[in-house]
């Protein structure tokens, strides 16, 4: 029976290992390693020990005995044997079974020699004496049985609470190190100090990559092994029942390594060849579960730290993006406000140059429309992020049209968007854009006195919006490429128009098409609804 | 008028075109000669440009707007609708995208200022094409034809009345309407003015009375 060794030495070996533990709020980790596996607890000569019990049973005994014949020397008192009784108690409760029945044998033994008649003698006479006897061994031996699982109790009621303790402070510790890596190490450490445990190593695996994070160093294979029990969520080798770690039956031979996935990554354990006790297995578990807190941490401060970093690259885009807008916009818009102040007829100048300087500014707003849209296609490859709201397809279609009022004056523009259309989800300016964009491509190409129809049902939970003129076909050959950066049919056109619009279309999870209808072409594209509803 | 400008070009090609048309203009570079100038000169207009060095646009108009009653036009080549909502919630009275021409500058300038004389001249009926607002009667028609508002509609409706023909940006429509609280909430202004419309009859898609200003709020047109 190891009831007061195993539990008793592995708690002394914990608290050892916390004694490692750096004071809270300390960064640094761990480094200091124990001396040694573990501490031996016993300072005097075993031998000496084991027979010191059995030394004070025969002298108890022998004891008892002189105290009786002191008092029988004295007076009769009769039934003094149940003194034995005692005795016998005594040593069942203090030392054990042998001792209690040693204790008992000797006492037997004294009292048949030295009171028992014939005196002097060790002849045992009728059932009575015998029956003395084996009361005394029944009593030794209850009794000692009694309080030895009365110790047994104590000791691993002991043992939980101080392993309680042990976790907690080291949760604690590990909890409030402000490197989580170092927290892990102290996990990893605490666990290999366990009786069979020979190796603890923790893996953390963020987006897809496996780092490992502390314990002793791993090969490739074996963390390629830990990325594949991670991936498909199946544990090599161990498993946590009941809160307590379970080699699984098919596991080979000792010295064996196991893999056990978590949240956010995988704890690689190597056990022993000596067979971890109960309670070994239950701390393993706790410290399993510990590691997945941390590793678990590990990967919500690194996810925030790569959403910072996103951040942080997103202003800067859109930092250089604006700077270059204002290096290119700048001399355009002096040229343009120059040429238009030069055009107007209060300047003075003959009609002849006059529409000189109104070409020339057109050239200068076209300049300026195509740095526009090259712009905006920088900006949206850049990635910068949309504004996405709920939006009424109408009133995109309003601003737009109300944008174009000029170049639509005296068309025939249709527009067909039932009342009850329920709203987009997406950036107002941007579909803005798009709207305007396919119109302004409507106008240049549908003639004069044709018709231009923007429209817009719900289907299968998205919104089809269509815009379509009555102009030339696409050929068939340009229908797919019409989408392409830098395509265009017009000679002036900046071939970005098109390019911009399939490029915010799928931004907002649509998609964009060209096709001809026996009257001209027609683009269609399809939007998410909102999920609030206006 | 007062042109705030750091480029010498714009500041000339600006000087030229706007004497054309009849006004008298001052050019200046900088956020602090503009407020010098505007204190001793009291210009009508100031035409702002919002990227100047040092003392930035931003900074010139909130130094402007408690010491002058002149409109300001805000210029600046960047199209982002934040710098637009800004300027406007900062007492902008309208805000035009660099470049530009003479011509479109000049309409800007003149609605500017025909504002500013009818609220001056503190006209209790707007009208805006049919639609007729009565502020002392709290009386709202289209083509003679009464039309029942809720007090938070009529309330949106007055606040784009008052200030016809400028863009008022959704904040602050929400923090007049509904009070500060509200504030960031966009659904309460498209989900009223959207019922404004249906019960003046507007198509959304081809408005008559307000206007979509993408990215900023929106408009009752003058």
């Amino acid at each position: 029976m190891r009831a007061s060794g195993g539990p008793a030495r592995r708690s002394r070996a914990l608290s050892n290992a916390l004694l490692l533990v750096p004071p809270l709020p300390s960064p640094q980790r761990p480094d200091r390693r124990p001396e040694g596996r573990l501490p031996r607890a016993a300072t005097r000569p075993a031998a000496a020990r084991l027979l010191a019990p059995y030394a004070v049973a025969i002298g108890g005994a022998i004891g008892v005995t002189a105290a009786i014949g002191v008092i029988t020397s004295l007076a009769s008192v009769p039934g003094l044997s149940a003194l034995y009784v005692l005795l016998v108690l005594w040593l069942g409760a203090r030392w054990g079974r042998g001792p209690a029945v040693a204790g008992s044998i000797a006492a037997f033994l004294l009292y048949d020699f030295y009171f028992v008649p014939p005196v002097g003698t060790l002849t045992v006479r009728g059932p009575a004496e015998l029956l003395e006897l084996v009361v005394l061994l029944a009593i030794a031996l209850v009794t000692s049985q009694l309080a030895a699982s009365l110790r047994r109790a104590q000791a691993a009621a002991e043992a939980i609470a101080r392993d309680s303790r042990a976790l907690y402070e080291l949760a604690t510790a590990t909890l409030r190190a402000n490197e989580l890596a170092g927290g892990l190490e102290m996990v990893s450490e605490s666990a290999t100090r366990l009786e069979g445990v020979d190796r603890f190593a923790e893996v953390s695996i963020v987006s897809g990559q496996a780092t490992q994070l502390a314990g002793s160093p791993l090969t490739a294979d074996e963390i390629k092994q830990a990325q594949w029990s991670f991936d498909n969520g199946n544990a090599v080798g161990i498993a946590i029942k009941d809160g307590q770690v379970v080699p699984m039956k098919n596991f080979g031979p000792a010295g064996n390594t196991a893999y056990l996935p978590l949240r956010s990554g995988v704890v690689v354990v190597t056990l022993g060849a000596t067979r971890s006790d109960p309670g070994a297995l239950r701390m393993l578990a706790a410290l399993i579960g510990l590691s997945d807190l941390l590793l678990d941490r590990q990967r919500v401060a690194l996810q925030a730290g790569r959403a910072r970093e996103l951040e942080a690259s997103d202003r800067l885009k859109t930092g250089i993006l604006s700077s270059l807008s204002h290096e290119l916009k700048s001399p355009i818009a002096a040229l343009r406000a120059g040429l238009t102040a030069l055009a107007t007829p209060q300047a003075g100048l003959a009609e002849e140059q006059r529409e000189l300087l109104t070409d020339l500014d057109h050239q200068a707003t076209r300049l300026d429309r195509m740095v526009g849209d090259l712009l905006a296609l920088s900006r949206l490859e850049a990635g910068v992020e949309l504004e996405k709201e709920p939006h009424g397809f109408a009133d995109l279609v309003g601003g737009s049209l109300h944008q174009l009022k000029t170049q639509l004056e005296g068309r025939e523009v249709v527009v067909r968007i039932p009342e009850d259309l329920p709203p987009v989800e997406g950036d107002e300016l941007q579909l803005g854009r798009v709207v305007t964009n396919l119109l302004e491509n409507a106008i240049e190409w549908a003639p004069r006195d044709g018709r231009i129809e923007i429209g817009a049902v719900a289907r299968d939970g998205r919104i089809e919006a269509w815009v379509e003129n009555d102009g030339p076909s696409i050929p068939p050959a340009d229908l797919g490429r019409v989408f392409d950066t830098f395509w265009t049919r017009r000679t002036r056109g900046t071939g970005l128009g098109l390019a911009i619009s399939k490029r915010v279309i799928e931004a907002h999870g649509g998609t964009i098409r060209a096709e001809n209808r026996r009257r001209g072409p027609r683009f269609t594209f399809t939007l998410p609804l909102a999920r609030v509803v206006v | 008028m007062l042109v705030v400008d750091d480029e010498v070009e714009m500041q000339r090609a600006l000087r030229t075109g706007l004497r054309y048309h009849d006004f008298d203009v001052r050019t200046v570079g900088s956020g602090e000669e503009a407020v010098r100038e505007a204190a001793g000169w009291r210009p009508d207009v100031i035409l702002l440009d919002l990227g100047l060095p040092k003392m930035d646009g931003f900074a010139t108009l909130r130094a402007l707007r408690p010491m002058t009653r002149a409109a300001v036009i805000v210029v600046s080549v960047m199209p982002g609708e934040k710098d637009k909502v800004r300027a406007l919630d900062a007492g902008a009275d309208d805000y035009v995208v660099k470049p530009f021409g003479t011509e479109e500058l000049v309409a800007r300038i003149r609605a500017v200022l025909r504002r500013q004389a009818d609220v001056t001249s503190g006209e209790p009926v707007i009208r805006s094409g049919d639609l007729e607002i009565d502020l002392a009667r709290r009386h709202v028609s289209v083509n003679g034809r009464a039309v029942h508002l809720t007090p938070t509609e009529y309330e949106l409706l007055r606040y784009l009345a008052l200030h016809a023909g400028k863009p008022v940006s959704h904040t602050t429509l929400l923090r007049q309407v509904w009070g500060e609280y509200a504030v960031g909430d966009k659904y309460n202004t498209r989900y009223v003015v959207a019922q404004i419309r249906k019960k003046l009859g507007d198509d959304p898609a081809n408005p008559r009375y307000i206007v979509n200003e993408p990215g900023v709020g929106y408009r009752l047109e003058g």
